[in-house]
């Protein structure tokens, strides 16, 4: 049974300027699997990831015919249901740890609050579960880690907090949107391989928001491409050299490559029918 | 005599009562018509040389030269008129209440240049935006429309140097492949020199004939474009720089 | 009207003053969504129009007593509002007093802004000694009371409305200052201010052309919300007797006069303070409003 099924997804914003829809009509299974939501800015990508947690604020709007997750109707969810599910159930870790992480508070107290809000559970278990957390994403001194403020952290440890605070309360669903676009390419590698590891072991279900469709293509194991809040192209990764859309396509040949050619990089045809 | 000069630059930031080395001792000379890259990650200090180089940083030992004259520290017209920089972020880098026709506008007013509307029209054809967006807020263009401005706003003074401080990291893939085109058909129109910064080596290697790689303020290698293509790096770090970068490529 | 709305909407606009327009057309949009602002907004055309069509609108003269007639109270035939206490209507002087209250609070508003404006972004801008010097001063400003201040300058120039304008723009300039220098700190480090100073501008062209607008939404604001304040204090000092002169119709010294009556006429000092009341809401409600849309940080994206 899949973990998330969505059903014709349109999230609209009622703006001075008229209607918006950011995204028109998504729909798309997910199990216990990796599944990549690729697009440029503006594709609606990041709208797609929020709405299912209905994490959109007014005046946007969120329809659909059903959003169903693990049994429960998220649209017909009260908002108190789904404070219930966010965090425990569907963790979500944002672009910017410098943004998702409080920057008056301690590190290890952002660890232990859920566990000691939420689970009640006693002072001395909630830290040994954040350093083990800490551990889990590969932190080599999580006590030193845990009495840091965040604007200690450089932004790849951030990252690696964030992963593992969103991790504690083993939830079944990561939804993450571009996890790793603020750091730089090596540290970026290695907090991909914690983010692997840590999905494959558990058995969650991930949604991995991205622009760069090389990086998804490498990491999940289906990718939707998204272009103007619409799936243009579903595919298997694997297969993503033999993608048919030519938007597809544009966005996999229009990065410069390592002793590539000098020749102009081709760019993508914003005119053609399916653009529109 | 290379047209861009530095030698020894050190620059030394007080913050908060620490000193930081954010540049320690980097040296490199640019050619006229030559595209030069600095590659590292962030904190490398890469950035840090083109504001210095624009007099945004405090340089505290070793010397600038453009053409042969000595950087005093009070960026005046007639350096204007020769260097321009192209920040990183084209969302910070526009004025949000002037229109696209005041950005453009404003150099040729502190020049004293006029023509203002045909030296308008012309650089918002040269980097290929509509003339129809000539009054248009930034807040009304897309991240790369915006970027294309900020180009179109460095030439305007025709400047001989275009410091590029990592004009395409806040951009989408496709549009960061029309920027760096666009980058590369006016260099080649206009025989710029292109001193530029990326923490992306693929992207420096599309545009540079020569690169620095740097690390913690410090010059490691220096590399041309042959040795970066067949993975001939002499230092450890370039080489984990570029398998880091080579990893992200899909063969094909 | 269709037409209309479509020029000022259009995504390209083919000259300045239309792309300027379109932008101020956006914000009414954004301010009409909020009720409470129009509401504002409504209050303070209706001043402007007291005050604009005084003689018309008023049913007697503000000044000519007529003694006969002195204390009637509301709803008496020809006195809407009753008379005071030397048979002048009530209703009248309030509208006239409207053309004072306006002309004071319109003074205050080009000059008091504008000074701390430029001190502030003057401040800002350079930091340093500069900066030093300009907020200490501004400090000092700050460290008296308004009415305070306002009142130990009036006491010095003499009273009458033109020391009253000044009085109470040299106590209200301060926090302009500081609310244009804490904007001037933000912008400063960005980098379309590095742009244009790479260009070689001048720091007069930066701070006049590229850090004031910047600034200009909060100090708006600012302006809008210490209108009442304003008005307050010009009542104030009418009231004590060191503002407009009797028997010019200040609603200030309208209640100061009205309260020898407070508890058989009731009406004499209720009706101007009443004025004063709703005027001082309007300005209120007007720049909560206008902070939604005038924010910089909304209007980023």
């Amino acid at each position: 049974m899949s973990l998330l099924s969505v059903r014709n997804l349109r999230v609209t914003f009622d703006t001075e300027a008229g209607l918006v829809e950011a995204v028109r009509g998504v729909s798309f299974d997910l199990g216990r699997e990796r599944l990549g939501i690729v697009g440029e800015s503006g594709s609606g990508k990041t709208m797609t990831g929020r709405a299912v947690l209905r994490l959109i604020r007014p005046p946007g709007k969120i329809t659909a015919d059903s959003m169903v997750f693990d049994g429960q109707d998220l649209m017909a969810a009260s908002e108190r249901d789904m404070r219930a599910l966010r965090g425990p159930r569907i963790a979500m870790v944002m672009q910017d740890p410098k943004y998702s992480l409080n920057p008056v508070m301690k590190v290890g107290a952002q660890l232990m609050e859920g566990l000691r809000q939420r689970d009640k559970v006693s002072a001395q278990i909630a830290y040994d579960k954040a350093i083990e957390a800490l551990e889990a994403v590969q932190i080599r001194d999580p006590e030193r880690v845990m009495d840091a403020y965040p604007h200690e952290l450089s932004g790849g440890m951030g990252q690696r907090v964030m992963i593992a605070m969103m991790l504690i309360p083993n939830p079944d669903l990561l939804i993450a949107d571009e996890p790793t676009s603020a750091l730089d390419v090596t540290v970026q590698a290695e907090v991909l391989a914690i983010l692997d590891g840590l999905v494959r072991n558990r058995g969650m279900g991930l949604i991995f928001i991205s622009h760069d469709l090389r990086l998804v293509a490498r990491f999940c194991d289906r990718v939707l491409v998204m272009y103007k809040g619409k799936v243009v192209e579903e595919l298997a990764a694997k297969d993503l050299l033999a993608a048919k859309h030519p938007y597809t396509q544009g966005l996999l040949n229009c990065l410069p490559r390592i002793g590539g050619p000098r020749q102009p990089l081709p760019g993508l045809d914003r005119n053609a029918d399916w653009a529109v | 005599m290379a047209l861009i000069e530095i030698d020894n630059l050190s620059v030394t930031f007080l913050s908060k009562g620490h000193k930081v080395h954010a540049v320690k001792g980097v040296s490199l000379a640019v050619e006229a018509r030559e595209s030069f890259g600095l590659v590292g990650e962030s904190g490398s200090g890469k950035s840090t040389i083109l504001r210095a180089i624009c007099g945004l940083a405090p340089v505290s030992g070793g010397s600038i030269r453009i053409g042969g004259q000595v950087l005093n520290s009070k960026a005046g017209k007639s350096f204007a008129a020769r260097v321009q920089m192209v920040f990183q972020d084209p969302y910070a880098s526009l004025h949000p209440r002037h229109t696209i026709d005041r950005t453009l506008s404003e150099p040729l007013a502190i020049h004293g240049l006029g023509d203002t509307d045909a030296r308008v029209m012309k650089a918002l054809d040269d980097v290929g935006l509509p003339r129809s967006f000539r009054f248009r807020f930034p807040h009304q263009l897309s991240g790369g429309q915006r970027q294309r401005v900020a180009i179109a706003r460095a030439l305007m003074l025709e400047p001989e140097i275009l410091l590029l401080d990592e004009p395409t990291s806040a951009l989408d893939a496709s549009v960061q492949a029309e920027t760096l085109n666009l980058l590369n058909r006016l260099r080649a129109e206009r025989g710029l020199t292109f001193l530029m910064v990326s923490h992306d080596l693929a992207v420096i290697d599309h545009m540079c004939d020569r690169i620095l790689v740097m690390q913690h303020g410090q010059a490691v290698e220096e590399l041309t474009r042959d040795a970066l293509a067949t993975a001939q790096m002499k230092t450890d770090y370039a080489r984990s720089l570029f398998a880091a970068s080579a990893d992200r490529m899909l063969a094909g | 009207m269709s037409t209309l709305t479509a020029w000022l909407r259009d995504p390209n606009p083919q000259s300045r003053r239309q792309a300027r327009l379109g932008q101020a057309w956006m914000a009414w949009l954004r301010l009409r969504r909020n009720p409470l602002a129009v509401a504002g907004l409504a209050i303070v055309l209706v001043l402007f129009v007291m005050a604009a069509f005084a003689p018309w609108l008023a049913p007697h003269d503000p000044i000519t007593q007529n003694l006969g007639n002195r204390l009637l109270p509301p709803l008496t035939s020809g006195h809407l509002l009753g008379t005071d206490d030397f048979g002048r209507d009530i209703l009248s002087r309030i509208l006239y007093g409207s053309r004072i209250t306006l002309f004071i609070i319109g003074l205050v508003a080009l000059t008091a802004p504008v000074f701390g404006l430029l001190v502030g972004t003057v401040a800002g801008y350079f930091g340093g000694w500069t900066d030093e010097i300009l907020m200490r001063i501004t400090d000092i400003f700050l460290a008296f009371p308004k009415l305070i201040l306002a009142l130990a300058l009036v006491a010095v120039l003499g009273p009458g409305m033109e020391n009253a304008i000044l009085a109470i723009a040299l106590t209200s300039w301060p926090p302009y200052a500081r609310v244009a220098r804490a904007e001037t700190l933000t912008v400063r480090g960005s980098d379309y201010i590095a742009a244009v100073r790479l260009q070689g501008a001048s720091s007069v062209r930066i701070i006049l052309g590229h850090v004031m607008p910047m600034c200009l939404p909060s100090v708006v604001i600012r302006v809008t919300l210490d209108m009442a304040g304003v008005i307050l204090i010009a009542a104030g000092l009418g009231f004590l007797g060191l503002g407009v002169q009797p028997p010019m119709p200040e609603w200030g010294s309208m209640i100061s006069a009205g309260r020898k009556y407070l508890f058989e006429q009731w009406w004499v000092a209720t009706m101007p303070g009443l004025a004063i009341f709703i005027v001082s809401l309007g300005f209120n409600l007007l720049g909560d409003g206008l902070r939604d849309v005038l924010d910089p940080r909304s209007a980023g994206r």
